[in-house]
């Protein structure tokens, strides 16, 4: 485990070597939290990203929403959206999460995107709702704009909500792990899904939620929700 | 930090007192200057002497608040908040714990000083305790009241001074000054004092038909002592003395001496006078379809009323005395049809008309009690006397009573002997279902008859119910176990299914909740009073609830019937038949706000009943 961990570490201090001087170096070079942290004081960034489609080498990031979780508080003031210049057009996708192809030309370009979530993750453990989804898309945006992947500490709401469901009950049903499915799940009020910051909200608020049951109100740490 | 908004938190304050009278950008700042916590049922969010320097927003979820002796102050669903008093550095005096798994918006005292500082709306809010929110939502309510027609005094109405003479006056020439200055009535004072009233009428039935000598002093055919007013009255006061007392004439008084008098086509000037009219009409038909007629106008009268703003009360009296006239005329006319009554008897009506609290939706409560020497013999006549008014009331459009409380089920139709039976073995035998379906006959008025026999029987209760300790506990648990519709997830609990299906019930938790908890505070106290209102400023008198409790009790009951009395006018207008279900969507935010307010002083009063009467509380 310990090795593990150094190896991480060390992938981190290669790549921060290789990354151009900024906010990406900077987050590369700021160590995430340990996995033995108390998640009474687990600093994360809950995160959700907009996409174009699925595939992270095909499609492109079309906003990144997120809002710091300070130990068991959501932090209102540090929550952010931004929306970025997409290289492809919107096309479908707008149905779906709203952003137009206008609203997206006037978006920072993807460089810009990496760098600004770079900033907010430094010290934080990535926090999302499926997080491979937003791990492969951010890789893929920062290795084209800096040459560089995006490696991050995760923790998924969604692997969370399996344990909150039980592995024992069997099969869980179809859908029953999706975001919406799983706030309802515990009584958590709707959100507008697909907005970026709503997503990113929703995941901060399924969590506190998550960890209350998990952790039946005795310590937990950050490894144990990575288990 | 760019200033990106935060729509999920925005829209959230945006639809809650008292943030909604911020603008979007205030509310955009003001979110996020907050935080969001999470707390599972059972969690405490603060504890008495602890200090607290944060201001908590229910987002989801639910909390109770108690005091430091433990009682609950008030549960907060969705939008509502606490915290608020703690921030000059005072410790907590209240108790928080999460009822529900809870999910908190949480904004810093600083943050909160600012806003409150900036808009005297959002701090208003908060300094005010929720009984007085409640107290200036009934005010506002009866604010509108001042222009309207109804909100007239009796002085407004006086056009002329009183045309007056004295007693030794002739009858000849008391007619005399009648015909010269034009007037239907006469006043007849001594030494500056009324004594008496000479009317049109007088003269046609007490002199020309029967051949009276004109020349014998008016006071042998004046009516002595006359139903009078003062000009400080509400015309609607006199309005109701008219229509209850079959008069036209009110003479008005100033302490002793007369300044004028009121008539009822005075009244009926008024633009809302029209239940003086309808209880005219009532009297004049010589059928059951002509007072189905009459009956048939008292909704649109009703209608009329709420949009001039009358108080619900006020209504529920005029409603009463409308339903009082068509169950007298049909006594009536069944005593005309069936011959004279074979025995004494008194034809009693029960439960909300009894309260004087009659609403177009009532059904129809009522009973006969018979003279004791009443044989087997005039059971028929009796019999029958019940089919024709039930019937009659029942095509008046009064329902049926669902749980048979009617004169035609024989029993209900007893000598007076048997009711004191009946009485005696509901207060001293308690069976639980019977103490239930026996509530409602503790409310109960004379309308017809003998009225002498309901003064026995309330004599008797009056003296032997606060004795009574197990049917009051039964009482007492039934009217704490009709829960407010209070709800937690979506701030009131709708109807889950059926016809009513998401509609809020008034009736239930809400007007039906105060009626039995003011008639267990009554009969506790062995007092007479009848009307709600009054039974809990008797009890408060007694000492049988706080002052406090009391004054909110009232407020809530109030206001619970006016929000039903505009949804039923509302109905109404769209030819609905009226009744006690509201959809959320008719209600305005301040109604909602208030109802709910309400509702807690309710659930509050029922828990100290509870307690008092040692009943299980189930919350």
């Amino acid at each position: 485990m310990i090795l593990h961990r150094l190896a991480a570490d060390l992938h981190r201090h290669r790549l921060a070597q290789r990354a151009p001087g900024g906010p990406l170096r900077d987050y590369l070079q700021t160590s995430p939290p340990d996995p033995g942290t108390a998640v009474a004081r687990l600093r994360l960034l809950a995160l959700d990203l907009e996409t174009t489609g699925l595939d992270p080498r095909r499609d492109a990031i079309l906003a990144a929403g997120f809002v710091p979780v300070d130990g068991l508080v959501v932090r209102l003031s540090g929550a952010d959206e931004v929306v970025c210049r997409a290289e492809v057009p919107v096309g479908q996708s707008a149905a779906v999460h709203g952003l137009t192809d206008d609203m997206v030309v006037a978006g920072v370009e993807p460089d810009e995107l990496v760098a600004r979530v770079a900033s907010a993750l430094a010290g934080r453990v990535l926090l999302a709702h499926h997080a491979p989804l937003e791990t492969g898309f951010l890789s893929a945006a920062s290795q084209r704009a800096f040459g560089v992947p995006f490696p991050a500490t995760v923790v998924d709401t969604m692997e969370l909500h399996r344990r909150v469901l039980g592995a024992a009950e069997g099969a869980i049903p179809p859908g029953a792990l999706r975001l919406p499915a799983a706030r309802a799940h515990l009584r958590l009020p709707a959100h507008r899904q697909h907005r970026a910051l709503g997503d990113a909200l929703a995941t901060a608020e399924l969590y506190l939620a998550q960890v209350a049951r998990l952790s039946g109100g005795r310590a937990m740490t950050l490894r144990a929700l990575q288990r | 930090m760019p200033d990106v908004e935060i729509p999920e938190v925005v829209d959230f304050l945006a639809q809650h007192a008292p943030w909604a009278v911020l603008s979007e950008a205030q509310l955009r700042a003001l979110a996020r200057r907050m935080s969001i916590r999470y707390a599972r049922r059972g969690t405490a969010l603060m504890t008495v002497g602890a200090p607290n320097d944060e201001v908590f927003v229910v987002r989801s979820g639910a909390v109770q608040v108690d005091d430091d002796s433990g009682r609950l102050v008030e549960r907060c669903a969705e939008g509502g908040s606490f915290g608020t008093t703690t921030l000059d550095g005072t410790r907590s005096r209240f108790a928080v714990t999460a009822l529900e798994d809870t999910l908190l918006l949480v904004l810093p005292a600083p943050a909160f000083r600012e806003v409150t500082a900036a808009h005297p709306a959002v701090d208003g809010y908060f300094s005010q305790q929720r009984a007085t929110r409640l107290r200036q939502a009934v005010e506002t309510v009866n604010l509108a009241q001042r222009d309207a027609a109804l909100q007239t005094r009796v002085g407004d109405l006086v056009r002329r001074p009183p045309v007056g003479t004295t007693a030794d006056t002739t009858i000849g020439d008391a007619a005399a000054i009648m015909a010269r200055e034009g007037v239907s009535s006469l006043l007849v004072v001594e030494a500056g004092r009324l004594v008496g009233i000479v009317t049109d009428r007088d003269l046609r039935n007490r002199v020309l038909a029967v051949r009276r000598d004109p020349t014998a002093p008016v006071a042998t055919i004046m009516t002595r002592d006359p139903v009078v007013a003062a000009p400080d009255d509400h015309a609607l006061d006199v309005v109701l003395r008219m229509t209850s007392r079959a008069i036209h004439h009110v003479p008005v008084v100033d302490g002793d001496e007369p300044v004028g008098m009121v008539t009822s086509s005075d009244v009926l000037r008024l633009e809302q006078a029209d239940p003086v009219s309808l209880v005219g009409e009532t009297a004049k038909q010589r059928d059951v379809d002509g007072l189905a007629r009459v009956a048939a106008r008292l909704p649109g009268v009703v209608e009329r009323l709420v949009a001039a703003d009358a108080s619900a009360d006020g209504v529920a009296r005029i409603v009463t005395a409308v339903g009082d006239a068509i169950t007298r005329k049909l006594l009536e006319l069944a005593e005309e049809s069936l011959g004279p009554a074979p025995a004494a008897y008194c034809w009693v009506v029960l439960g909300s008309q009894a309260r004087l609290e009659q609403g177009l939706a009532s059904d129809q409560d009522n009973a006969l009690i018979l003279s004791d020497d009443a044989g087997p013999e005039a059971a028929p006549w009796f019999a029958d006397l019940s089919r024709f008014v039930v019937d009659g009331l029942t095509r008046c459009g009064y329902p049926r009573c669902p749980g048979d409380v009617m004169a035609t089920n024989p029993a209900w139709r007893q000598p007076l002997a048997t009711w004191r039976r009946l009485f005696a073995q509901w207060l001293h035998v308690p069976v639980p279902e019977a103490v239930l379906r026996s509530a409602i006959f503790f409310d109960m008025r004379a309308v017809h008859g003998d009225a002498a026999v309901v003064r026995t029987l309330q004599g008797q209760v009056q003296a032997t119910a606060p004795q009574s300790t197990r049917f009051l506990a039964h009482l007492a648990k039934h009217a704490v176990g009709n829960e407010p519709p209070l709800g937690f997830f979506r701030g009131f609990v709708l109807e889950r299914r059926g016809e009513h299906r998401d509609t809020l019930d008034l009736k239930r938790g809400g007007v039906g909740a105060v009626v039995e908890i003011a008639r267990t505070l009554a009969l506790t106290r062995g007092l007479p009073q009848l009307g709600t209102s009054m039974r809990i400023t008797a009890a408060a008198g007694a000492g049988a609830i706080a002052p406090e409790s009391a004054a909110d009790l009232r407020d809530a009951y109030e206001y619970i019937r006016h929000v039903r009395l505009v949804h039923q006018a509302r109905q109404v207008r769209a030819g609905v038949a009226p009744d006690n279900f509201v959809p959320p969507a008719e209600l305005s935010g301040f109604d909602k706000r208030h109802l709910r307010d309400a509702f807690a002083v309710v659930r509050g009063v029922q828990h100290t009943l509870a307690q008092a009467h040692s009943v299980g509380f189930v919350s």
